[in-house]
């Protein structure tokens, strides 16, 4: 086994067409979006959005928006992300029909954003508008979980209630003071159009490992190369050739994923923030979920290397450009419309579990993906080894 | 099967019965033969005749309708690893990895039988030296040409010195010096005592390097033998041809009428008299053509080869 490793390490790093894909194309691809977004990042920043808020008894009511929109609002803070008036429905619909505003928010049942046209404006009102939603959620689980908590520990008359309440509406206003806080810098500072591409592109490298699960496979598949027939008349289990084919094909990945993050750090200066290792875990997770998908080509589709290579590539560049390689917008229509296929598509976990490390305090939202890829990889390794439990051929 | 001493050979293969059928097509129909120890078998047959199905169902690559193989005694099966430790396989299609060298090559598949790497380094010189590679032990795939690379399949197929090797068709498109070369290695591997399944359609190259030939077309064997015996078959045992610029139809009629003239044809410049027995024939079909002035450019003398056989039983040639 250490033998075929050694070797089959050996051929995936001397074929340059391999090497291709899934080393210098990530990294060409991120300087690229160096060139072509840095400056749009520099605008992105000091354009401000043009909203409108129905004023209505729910809004006045609602703590959590109306301070967030505040802030978010404020002339004076440089951080500045609306520019927001506030107004009666009928007058929110003028604005947003004579084109003065990209979008209104109305909070009825459901908070609800109206907009006219999909794009990344409209796509910051709706995140900013979900991001309030989960926190004044968790807020009133908190306030319910401590307000039980106080009666627990001081059992009181009725009467008293009030003022227990007073006690955690206090702490709740706190708390919600802290996620005002946060998605400011959700919003202005990390909702970056570049570190989109970013997460794109690396859960593009990651898929791209496809190419060399696909490869390592053909090569031990009678029917798929003549390689493949040398190896399987060789008193050598077909099982542990492909194990170690795997193996040296998922190291190589990792490698090229590590290249990447290192050029993309050390080059061309991109900022992970804290969550690199969280980053990097779901890097490897997705590693393991584009090799599995190239697995499974490897052992569905019966046509030769170059067919199955531009699969791998077809299936890889559509999952990104769904989940926002090409605009942000199109994991917005997608998540909006058919949220089937986002919630199957590897590329689209990969980039929604780099989001949640962003959008989210908490990482219950990380870990769902992270556990998904996981998931996926096992469906597509399991479909594989089903179909290469065959030992003998109908043809080859 | 004896020997001439009377000693009965071993059998390393034995093929009962092997049918293999494609839907409607009967790619090899009830096919049974033996191959004994230390010998060179041909499989003889055009292309598409089924040689190379045969081959796969007995390496057990192929999953096969009916019948039953049996290779060293035993069963063959896909993991039947101990069978496989001691066959070596060339196939009629290049199998090498473009990024690693000869060395490497030879190193990998020979790495897949022989574990021991002391072993492994003496036996992959051994198998460059066979087909002549020493020069070459650096280059890639891609640097060698195509008779260079054929070799280098050989020599990934029998690197580890296997008691039996198939080799399918291994001097399709080479030129004449390696394919010189490749019959040589093969004739020093039967000397060093491995036994060989070698299938081909060139019969040449059966006649110098086969012991025995079973001729195959449309999946059937239709028939067996050592080259001599394989012979016999043809009705005709001389074949003289004659280049000669113009010749009048009255003299084929005359020529029909000599001692043991079979058949005579005169197309495109050259005159072929086929006789049914024959010695002195040559002799005799000069003075003939002296007697009358007929005057020509060549004249040559053939014994009946594979390919009238083949003819003389199928109807068609070899090469079709």
């Amino acid at each position: 086994m250490i033998h075929n490793f050694k070797y089959a390490l050996k051929t995936l790093f001397k074929n340059k067409m391999l090497i291709f894909w899934t080393f210098a194309f990530p990294i060409i691809l991120g300087t690229f979006f160096k060139m072509a977004f840095s400056n749009i990042e520099k605008n992105e920043k000091l354009d401000i959005i043009d909203i409108a808020i129905v004023e209505n008894e729910n809004f006045n009511q609602n703590f959590a928006f109306k301070e967030t929109f505040k802030v978010l609002s404020d002339k004076e803070s440089e951080d500045r992300l609306f520019n927001t008036v506030y107004v009666t429905e009928k007058e929110a619909k003028n604005l947003l029909d004579e084109d003065k505003i990209i979008g209104y928010l109305i909070l009825e049942d459901e908070p609800k954003v109206v907009v006219k046209t999909s794009g990344i404006d409209e796509t910051i009102l709706k995140y900013v508008t979900e991001e309030i939603t989960q926190t004044e959620e968790t807020m009133r689980n908190v306030a319910e979980y401590e307000f039980r908590q106080e009666i627990e520990k001081n059992p009181v008359e009725a009467s008293n209630l009030n003022s227990i309440y007073a006690s955690v509406y206090q702490k709740v206003i706190e708390m919600t003071k802290e996620g005002s806080t946060n998605i400011e810098n959700i919003s202005s500072a990390n909702l970056s159009y570049t570190m989109i591409e970013y997460y794109t592109l690396i859960a593009m490298a990651c898929l791209y490992g496809g190419i060399l699960g696909m490869v390592s496979v053909n090569q031990n598949l009678a029917n798929m190369s003549s390689n493949g027939k040398r190896v399987a008349v060789s008193p050598t289990s077909k099982g542990k050739l492909i194990f170690s084919s795997v193996l040296a094909s998922y190291i190589t990945q990792i490698i090229g994923v590590a290249l990447l993050f290192l050029y993309t750090i050390l080059i061309l200066k991109v900022d992970y923030g804290e969550n690199l290792l969280l980053i990097i875990l779901l890097a490897l997770v997705g590693c393991l979920a584009g090799l599995s998908l190239g697995i499974v080509i490897a052992c569905v589709f019966k046509t030769n290397d170059n067919a199955k290579t531009g699969i791998v590539i077809a299936v890889t560049m559509v999952g990104c450009f769904l989940s926002g390689m090409m605009g942000i917008t199109m994991k917005y229509i997608v998540d909006k419309n058919i949220p089937i296929i986002n919630k199957l598509n590897p590329a689209s976990m990969i980039t929604d579990g780099f989001y949640s490390l962003y959008y989210y305090d908490t990482l219950d939202r990380y870990y769902f993906n992270i556990a998904s890829l996981f998931i996926f990889s096992l469906v597509m390794i399991g479909i594989s080894i089903f179909s290469l439990r065959r030992q003998q051929y109908d043809s080859i | 099967m004896e020997r001439e001493g009377g000693r009965k050979l071993k059998n390393v293969i034995e093929v009962k019965n092997l049918t293999k059928e494609y839907k409607t097509l009967k790619a090899v129909d009830d096919l049974s033969f033996e191959v004994y120890e230390g010998e060179i078998l041909g499989l003889l047959g055009p292309n598409g005749s089924g040689k190379t199905t045969t081959i796969n169902s007995i390496l057990s690559l192929l999953k096969f309708s009916h019948g039953s193989i049996k290779i060293f005694g035993k069963e063959m099966r896909p993991n039947a690893y101990d069978i496989k430790r001691d066959i070596g396989v060339v196939f009629q299609d290049v199998a090498v990895f473009d990024e690693l060298t000869v060395y490497d090559n030879i190193d990998y598949f020979c790495g897949l039988y022989i574990h021991e790497k002391s072993t492994r380094v003496k036996y992959i010189d051994d198998a460059i030296d066979l087909v002549g590679l020493n020069d070459f032990k650096k280059f890639y795939p891609k640097q060698l040409s195509g008779g260079l690379l054929r070799r280098l399949n050989i020599a990934c197929g029998i690197a580890h010195k296997p008691k039996l090797i198939f080799l399918d068709e291994p001097t399709v498109a080479v030129d004449p010096q390696s394919r010189n070369n490749i019959l040589d290695g093969i004739k020093k591997l039967r000397d060093g005592g491995a036994t060989i399944v070698y299938t081909t359609h060139y019969m040449e190259e059966v006649e110098i390097l086969c012991d025995r030939v079973i001729i195959i077309d449309k999946g059937k064997i239709i028939a067996s033998g050592t080259t001599d015996e394989l012979k016999e078959l043809a009705k005709i045992e001389e074949k003289v041809s004659v280049e000669v610029m113009e010749l009048d139809h009255k003299y084929i009629e005359e020529l029909k009428a000599l001692k043991n003239v079979d058949e005579v044809l005169y197309m495109n410049h050259i005159l072929l008299v086929t006789y049914k027995k024959g010695k002195n024939n040559l002799v005799e079909l000069m003075d003939y053509l002296k007697k009358e002035s007929i005057k020509y450019n060549k004249i040559y003398s053939e014994r009946p080869t594979l390919n009238d056989v083949f003819l003389e039983l199928t109807g068609k040639e070899l090469r079709d």
